[in-house]
């Protein structure tokens, strides 16, 4: 019988509540960084939540599974890792303080503890469902408007109009979220690298989650890392930089283009494979079989190198003068093509080749016999480069017609070390996979949409006032792709206002702790974890933000009121105290950035933006995880590991401390 | 309340303290300690460690009188008080007078300092004052003094004895006017403890002057 361990809500509080210490203090933009040493003696300071996390050596099975969560929440949103940790345990304190007072006495329960598990796995579920279907309504009603829309033109404040303020820019976004990854003394000049990539990538009538997501993808192929530079020294350079070196010296072609050949198999046909029977062609010569045979074997070597002359010909009829090989050519190869000027790079990894051949135009090669005009790419120029102690390929490529407007660039990376360099490269990737989240239409599922068109008054959850404009109020209340919201907090107080109204609005009959205004005011309690503890190092600060955003909430219940009049002349809503004026499609909050009036501009030039969708993914994702959490039941202990999800981390290059035994 | 409270705080310290060692490298396993219930920890030599077993004062032991000077001293307070409302009080034995029982409370509670010697050596150690003070309810020694009375030289002692002398009488010429004229019986049992405590002092003077 394996041994099992029955889990209590005080184990899961105790797993949870642990790792939220180890990220706390590195928490926020005052947060402090953590210091990674190696037994070898390199020493790496990083304050990113994924980094420390999957550097503990973790053997509790629900503490691993949290940070498997954490880890795949960040692969999609790239940021958000630390205030996870912080939701789920304060989400957790307040279910066991919940569910200790009043344990659901309608069950016959063995202990109290059965009772208040039982309690609290309820209690999970109904916020999980809360949140699947009201919040992100609760959310664009009491969120969005103190927020705005970042269009995806302006990019940097250069290019802003005039009427825009300064401040609400994708530099700005990047800026912050640079900041709190890798330090204030950087952040303005990593934004602006990223965004003139971002800038050059862009294809003028494509969506920009189109843009971002292929960037994301081809990010590995897309930025080189350096070692041993300052990290001012890291720029973009046109083209694409191919990560090996020439296998066979690149002649100097000075005439244009460059014509090259994407190659996926060996030139040279293989002789004998292992486990192959080559039989060689057999003649009635019997006393001459011996030396026939043997000439066969020349013979058949002496074809196969004729064979390999013609392709080389070939190639060189078609004024090829680069190939670039997925595969180890053999040295004939390299001596044919060497011979007939052409150079060859090897072993070129599969994301480069695709990405080449994306950008070139070119089909890669899969049968060395057939090599047509279509399998040429034409280039500008393909020469060596030298970056830090490395010598890579650099092509760069014709303009052709259809990507008329981009100019394909790669990322020099620069960093003093190799784990700083590389934390420089993540946070690249992560702010990339910040923005293509925060620009993603967030689909609306089936069920919600059927709910929002059939029931545009739902009277359980709002005031039916008769002044509503019935017609469509919620039809459009969506998340808008590109909102965003001034960081500081600012986000957690707005919900936690807006929870707490949404509960005492809700219908009063329901008044267990499993009624939905319970569960929303549980939940409002434990959003105000994440800005305590962002000024943790002053109360004053936190109260002060707080006191300011309420009553700027009271002064301004309709933020786009004065707009909505002088735009459409229509009888605004005159809640008292609600920001429930209903929401024309997208057009309104477009119109935020040239109409807000000053006071909300002085509100949103605070430090900082950041992104409403990530917020919303990041809710939705640590009510996931409580409820999976909160239904484990037992833990059986097995004696061989099923899987081994260590080497799997083994990626990371700091993950050396992780090597323990797998018994 | 305080309870819950103090099972918070002791948990917060828990998991503050083993945050910091998963930080130093510590590994967390996946069983608990049969004690107390806490997440176990493994360093780098495979030695399991209980945080809150060997580092925090245990949740339990520290309400047991025999492992802890503070839960013994409470439980002596305890029984003194217990005692002091039932029986008549273990009074000074210079008391003669008639019984105070609620008033004499000169049993002076042993102060912590003094008895965690006491645990440790078994003797009481309140020096008696050389002079009783003059409040009322006078904290007159009841224990043993440690100190050996004394005796400087016979020159230097005269006028000191005498002034002494002087400073007793004038009280018990005070008490004893008091005490006519007091309507109390509370206060006139007290005045009665004075007069008994001044006429011994008296007498002891009277002794070292000889």
């Amino acid at each position: 019988m394996l041994p099992m361990e029955h889990l209590h809500l005080e184990h899961v509080l105790q797993t949870v509540c642990v790792l939220e210490s180890v990220v706390l203090r590195s928490f926020g933009p005052e947060g402090g960084q953590v210091l990674f040493t190696r037994d070898t003696g390199q020493a790496m300071l990083s304050r990113s939540g994924t980094r420390i996390l999957t550097a503990l050596r973790l053997e509790h099975p629900l503490a691993r599974m949290v940070v498997e969560c954490v880890l795949k929440h960040s692969t999609v949103t790239g940021d958000g890792s630390k205030t996870f940790i912080l939701l789920l345990a304060s989400l957790l304190r307040m279910i066991q303080k919940t569910a200790c007072k009043e344990p659901n006495v309608s069950h016959t329960y063995n202990s109290r503890e059965t009772a208040e598990a039982s309690t609290a796995r309820h209690l999970a579920d109904k916020m999980l469902a809360f949140a699947l279907e009201e919040l992100d309504d609760i959310i664009a009603m009491g969120v969005v408007p103190y927020g705005c829309c970042l269009s995806w033109e302006d990019f940097t404040a250069k290019t802003q109009l005039p009427t825009c303020p300064i401040n609400h820019c994708v530099q700005k976004l990047l800026a912050s979220f640079f900041h709190s990854r890798l330090g204030r003394t950087h952040c303005d000049f990593i934004s602006n690298l990223t965004c003139e990539m971002l800038t050059h990538w862009k294809f003028k009538s494509d969506l920009p989650s189109s843009l971002l997501q292929f960037v994301n993808d081809n990010f590995s192929a897309l930025h080189t890392p350096v070692s041993g530079f300052p990290i001012s020294c890291s720029r973009l350079i046109e083209g694409q930089v191919i990560h090996r070196d020439f296998a066979t010296p690149c002649p100097q072609a000075d005439h244009q283009p460059v014509k090259a050949v994407v190659v996926t198999g060996c030139l040279q046909p293989k002789l004998l494979s292992a486990g192959e029977v080559l039989v060689l062609g057999s003649g009635e010569q019997g006393r001459e079989e011996n030396s026939r045979k043997e000439s066969s074997i020349v013979q058949f070597t002496a074809w196969a190198e004729r064979s390999l002359e013609c392709v080389i010909a070939k190639l060189q009829s078609l004024g090829v003068s680069v190939l670039l090989s997925a595969v180890k050519q053999s040295a004939a190869v390299l001596a044919l093509a060497a011979q007939a000027d052409m150079c060859i790079v090897e072993c070129v990894s599969e994301d480069e080749l695709s990405l080449f051949a994306q950008l070139s135009g070119a089909t890669p090669v899969s049968d060395c016999w057939m090599i047509e005009p279509e399998h040429v790419a034409a280039l500008t120029f393909c020469r060596p480069i030298l970056l830090g102690a490395h010598r890579y390929v650099h092509v760069a490529f014709h303009d052709s017609e259809e990507r008329i407007t981009v100019k394909p660039c790669s990322l020099v990376i620069c960093g003093p070390g190799e784990g700083q360099t590389d934390q420089y490269a993540c946070a690249f990737q992560d702010a990339i996979r910040m923005l293509l989240s925060t620009w993603e239409p967030i689909d609306i599922t089936a069920t919600t949409a059927s709910k929002k068109t059939l029931q545009p008054n739902k009277s359980t959850c709002l005031h039916v006032d008769n002044q509503i404009v019935k017609a469509s109020p919620f039809q459009q209340c969506v998340l808008e792709p590109g909102c965003v919201i001034p960081a500081g907090g600012t986000f957690e107080f707005l919900l936690n206002h807006a929870l707490l109204q949404h509960g005492s609005s809700c219908s009063i009959s329901d008044d267990t702790i499993m009624g939905a205004p319970a569960v929303s005011q549980l939940f409002a309690n434990a959003l105000l974890s994440v800005p305590r503890n962002i000024y943790f190092y002053s109360l004053r600060r936190f109260l002060q933000t707080q006191t300011r955003l309420l009553s700027f909430i009271q002064n301004h219940s309709h933020p786009f009121s004065h707009v909505y009049k002088q735009e459409h002349n229509t009888i605004v809503v005159q809640g008292r105290g609600k920001s429930e004026c209903p929401l024309e499609e997208g057009k309104l909050i477009n119109h935020c950035c040239g109409e807000t009036d000053v006071s909300s501009q002085v509100f949103m030039s605070d430090s900082g933006l950041e992104s409403v969708s990530c917020k919303y993914q990041l809710l939705v994702a640590v009510l996931q995880c409580v409820s999976s959490l909160l239904h484990v039941d037992t833990v059986l202990h097995t004696h061989t590991a099923l899987h081994t999800p260590s080497r799997r981390l083994a990626d990371i290059s700091w993950e050396g401390t992780e090597d323990e035994a797998e018994d | 309340m305080k309870v819950i409270q103090a099972r918070r705080e002791r948990q917060d310290k828990i998991s503050k303290l083993m945050g910091d060692y998963l930080l130093k490298g510590y590994k967390m396993l996946g069983e608990c300690c049969d004690v107390c219930g806490t997440i176990l920890l493994q360093d780098k030599q495979k030695k399991n460690y209980c945080v809150s077993c060997q580092e925090l004062d245990s949740d339990v032991d520290k309400d047991n009188p025999a492992l802890n000077a503070q839960a013994a001293l409470s439980q002596v307070r305890e029984r003194q008080l217990a005692a002091q409302s039932t029986a008549p009080s273990q009074a000074p034995e210079m008391n003669e007078g008639p019984s105070s029982s609620q008033a004499s409370v000169s049993v002076p509670l042993p102060r912590p300092e003094h008895c965690e010697g006491a645990a440790a050596g078994g003797r009481a150690l309140l020096p008696p004052p050389a002079v009783p003070s003059p409040s009322p309810p006078a904290p007159t020694p009841t224990l043993a003094p440690t100190r050996p009375p004394v005796i400087p030289q016979t020159a230097g002692l005269q006028p000191v004895l005498q002034e002494a002398e002087e400073a007793i009488l004038t009280k018990l010429r005070w008490a004893t006017n008091q005490l006519q004229s007091s309507a109390s019986l509370e206060s006139s049992i007290q005045l009665c403890s004075l007069i008994a405590s001044c006429a011994n002092s008296l007498r002891s003077l009277k002794e070292l002057s000889q």
